[in-house]
């Protein structure tokens, strides 16, 4: 019974996109695609500098007529956490309600207790954020993002600037706490995603081209290959 | 230690260098008077110098305040909106661009020879360099920012006030920074174009009169002025930057 429930919810489409052409005004377009993400699915998005990534989950939040999504429920991580340096770590995790003038209950609050200690920063709730190191930080960005109770996380190498340690860490934590989001990871290292998400696809000139096995990826030939859009 | 020498050197170095140029060239002292001559003239005339003085650091205090909330509430206007900063902002270079010189004449045709003109003066010569700095300051939220808040589905109007706002303090205040070097300039042209009081009228007056050492001790007064008025505005702004610089 749950795998029939599990394989409906798989099934169903969160986000499916219709030759979208990603590029800079003024310049010629870097690629045209078109993607269906399914509910649940966790994906990397790899690509060359350059290739339109950052780009393309910009364009899902802007949202476009050639982008159909099924949820408002979006949250976005990028290596810039984006925290309010003059509010309290816990006043940044509620920020969401505060600028939707939504009122915070005692139920957000403990909700939003539980998250930093599932992202190990209990006790941080009152500490200014700009005191903080850049993993902690990262880990208020996250909590903020499941606060949110997101359907579809979009992660913009969130991670990239953290040394290797701190990154594993960080993996380990979302692979945790995102098991049930639909997830689109924008990376550069496959070794980040691996033992994590389900698959990748890779944004070329000609489109997107996958999706591949994670692990097809682990000698750094085959990751050029695809890269540049020859596998 | 090190820090009381590094206000006190340059001051030191620069009284005696001048010093040495009255000495040496033998200058007349309705030319350039020496130092001990203008010290003199500052203590023995200590009273009427106040007075000036305290109508020019009245000037300057109250432009520096309103043009630079002035400055600030314009670029909150039109800060959100590409379209208005594009309507406003040829007469907000223009507003910068005419010499005070020029506009003196005008005010004090419109405002009269008292205090209404010279603030005028100087709440213009604020005003540009806050509003510029404070719109510098909505145009820089990182564009990774401005994704994530897009999912947080905010409110325009509480983006704004939680948000943008917070973020643009740092930069107004870095504009208000630049404007109080600036400011006495407002203040000392009005007073020279027309005006019973303030520094710039007494060093007008000290000049007609061939009293050199006045008026250099109103130049000392007023080099005084504005450095005391910058560095508060400076300490004030330091105290917000630590507080609203956001960590990108």
């Amino acid at each position: 019974m749950t795998k029939v429930i599990k394989e409906v919810q798989i099934n169903e489409t969160v986000l499916s996109i219709d030759q979208l052409t990603l590029g800079f005004p003024g310049q010629d377009p870097l690629t045209t695609i078109s993607w269906a993400i399914h509910r649940g699915q966790h994906i990397a998005l790899l690509g060359k500098s350059g290739s339109g990534k950052s780009t393309l989950l910009k364009r899902i939040i802007q949202g476009s007529s050639s982008i159909q999504c099924q949820t408002q429920r979006i949250a976005y991580l990028s290596q810039e956490p984006a925290l309010l340096p003059w509010v309290s770590v816990l006043d940044n995790i509620l920020l969401g309600f505060k600028l939707r003038g939504e009122t915070i209950v005692s139920k957000h609050l403990e909700r939003a207790h539980q998250l930093l200690t599932d992202v190990e920063l209990c006790g941080f709730q009152y500490h200014k954020t700009n005191h903080l190191s850049g993993g902690e930080r990262s880990r208020i960005a996250l909590a903020r993002a499941l606060l949110e109770d997101a359907d579809l996380l979009l992660l913009d190498e969130p991670f990239a600037a953290l040394d290797r340690s701190t990154k594993i860490q960080m993996t380990k934590l979302c692979k945790e706490l995102f098991a049930n989001k639909t997830v689109i990871l924008v990376t550069h290292d496959p070794r980040d995603a691996l033992g994590w998400l389900d698959m990748a696809v890779v944004l070329t000139s000609h489109g997107l081209r996958g999706p591949f096995d994670l692990a097809d990826f682990q000698n750094d030939h085959a990751l050029i290959q695809a890269l540049d859009g020859d596998l | 230690m090190n820090r009381t020498l590094g206000y006190f050197l340059p001051v030191t170095l620069l009284i005696a260098v001048w010093w040495s140029i009255v000495v040496l060239f033998d200058i007349p002292h309705f030319i350039l008077p020496a130092p001990d001559r203008v010290a003199t003239v500052l203590f023995d005339r200590f009273a009427l110098i106040s007075v000036h003085a305290a109508t020019t650091a009245l000037e300057i205090i109250c432009g520096l305040f309103l043009g630079s909330i002035m400055g600030f509430t314009v670029a909150c206007l039109i800060g959100d909106s590409k379209r208005l900063q594009s309507i406003t902002m040829p007469a907000l270079i223009i507003s910068q661009a005419l010499p005070v010189f020029a506009i003196a004449p005008i005010l004090m045709l419109w405002l009269g020879y008292g205090f209404a003109s010279k603030l005028a003066m100087t709440t213009l010569i604020v005003f540009f360099p806050v509003t510029a700095s404070t719109l510098a300051g909505f145009r820089a939220l990182p564009a990774s920012w401005d994704a994530t808040f897009q999912t947080l589905r905010p409110r325009r109007v509480r983006l704004f006030f939680h948000v943008q706002l917070p973020l643009a303090v740092p930069y107004a205040l870095s504009g208000v920074r630049v404007a109080a070097s600036v400011a006495p300039i407002g203040a000392v042209v009005g007073e020279w174009v027309g005006s019973s009081s303030g520094l710039g009228y007494l060093m007008l007056h000290a000049n007609a009169r061939g009293q050199t050492d006045l008026m250099f001790a109103a130049l000392v007064v007023l080099c005084a002025e504005a450095l005391i008025i910058w560095s508060v505005s400076n300490r004030i702004s330091l105290r917000f930057d630590q507080k609203y610089t956001a960590n990108v």
